[in-house]
């Protein structure tokens, strides 16, 4: 089963200064990937930089969101009949290297998310001390209930399958993409795999995370990963 | 022991029964999380001061309130007005984001209008999507 058809998918938000060299490098180093940019209400030249390198781009009207951006690119990946679609940043932090070794699960059928984890190797990144006790937490959590373990519930490279984005183009949490997901996911029977990616320094901008970010954060994904125990999994 | 006034274990019993409804509406899906925070932080505030008399008594005192169960009601309705703050925050973005969408429609069909040259699509009976 090599022959997937596969989208990678890149939201971005105001990213014209890196996503020129993310998507040369994508093209450069796996050129058999259809990309597929969503430009989430930026009031830069995103979608121009994009379209000048002949990527697809899907514009939304207004700032949406990560997730909501990406559910816009997995509506689109099932409409247009991809057997998988990849999350991928804009900002440069992940290695197209990688992205086989992410589809391969995939492939070879053993599961239907595949997540790039920075952490089931050392791979030399250190985030702040209340970043790491947020991500011990929420990835004791969700590797409790799911019992699989899942070292990085905020990883932002992933592998889905059609499947998945079947459901997915339905059901998607508008901001963070992130534990409360992953378990809600798992409960409708889905499988998960993490393989070990390294992440890289963004190449232009700041992140988008702010202390309201941070602050707002914890109580979300705790009480969407508290609801989606709660509710009655559906059928896969 | 100071015992607790029937107003103020009213107040307290209303407000756990409304954390539990909130949190049902949030488990089915009506309210999402964002809208959630609000409603949690005040009825816990007001559930606490219901129930403890302690609590209640020293926040009065330190406020310059005589009628403790005022003080119950007082958070009550600084919540409420911090809600309908932020309801009409919100409201003003939907609005703009309205807006948006709206224009972004009319050159949308524009161009499908001039593409689909001649063919134009009649206007879309709004009441289709209520
Ligand atoms: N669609 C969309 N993408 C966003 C938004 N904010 C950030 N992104 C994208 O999400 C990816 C990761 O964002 P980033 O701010 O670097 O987060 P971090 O890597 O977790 O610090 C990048 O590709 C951004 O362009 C947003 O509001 N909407
Ligand atoms: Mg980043």
């Amino acid at each position: 089963m090599s022959g997937l058809r596969v989208l990678v998918i890149i939201p971005a938000h105001d990213e014209q200064e890196s996503l020129p060299a993310t998507l040369d490098e994508l093209r450069a180093v796996a050129p058999g990937l259809d990309l597929l940019v969503v430009d989430d209400g930026s009031r830069d030249g995103t979608a121009g930089v994009a379209r000048a390198r002949g990527v697809r781009v899907l514009r939304l009207p207004f700032n949406l969101g990560v997730g909501a951006a990406l559910q816009t690119g997995f509506r689109w990946a099932v409409e247009h009949g991809y057997d998988a679609g990849v999350q991928f940043d804009a900002d440069g932090q992940h290695d197209p290297a990688t992205l086989e070794a992410l589809l391969e699960p995939l492939r070879a059928g053993r599961c239907d998310v595949s997540i790039g984890s920075r952490y089931v190797q050392r791979s030399g990144y250190r985030a702040p001390a209340a970043r790491r006790l947020g991500m011990v937490l929420f990835s004791g959590l969700v590797s409790a209930v799911l019992r699989v373990r899942i070292t990085d519930t905020t990883s932002g490279f992933r592998a889905y399958a059609r499947r998945v984005m079947e459901v997915c183009q339905h059901d998607f949490p508008r901001d963070f993409p992130d534990a409360p997901l992953l378990i809600a996911l798992g409960r409708r029977g889905f499988r998960m795999e993490e393989v070990p990616v390294r992440m890289r320094a963004r190449r232009a901008g700041r992140s988008f995370y702010t202390l309201g970010t941070s602050l707002y954060y914890p109580y979300k994904n705790l009480l969407a990963s508290l609801m989606a125990l709660l509710q009655r999994p559906a059928q896969p | 022991m100071v015992f607790l006034s029937r107003t103020q274990v009213i107040a307290a019993i209303g407000a756990v029964l409304l954390v539990l409804y909130v949190l049902d509406l949030v488990r089915r899906r009506k309210l999402s999380e964002e809208y959630s925070l609000l409603w949690l932080i005040s009825t816990v505030v007001v559930a606490a001061l219901g129930f403890s008399t302690p609590l209640l008594v020293w926040v009065s005192r330190e406020l310059g309130i005589v009628q403790e169960n005022s003080t119950v009601f007082a958070f009550g309705l600084a919540f409420s007005l911090a809600m309908l703050l932020h309801l009409s925050v919100r409201l003003s973005r939907l609005g703009q984001e309205n807006q948006a969408l709206a224009r972004e429609l009319a050159l949308l069909r524009h161009d499908l209008e001039e593409s689909g040259s001649g063919r134009a699509p009649a206007a879309a009976p709004a009441a289709d999507r209520a």
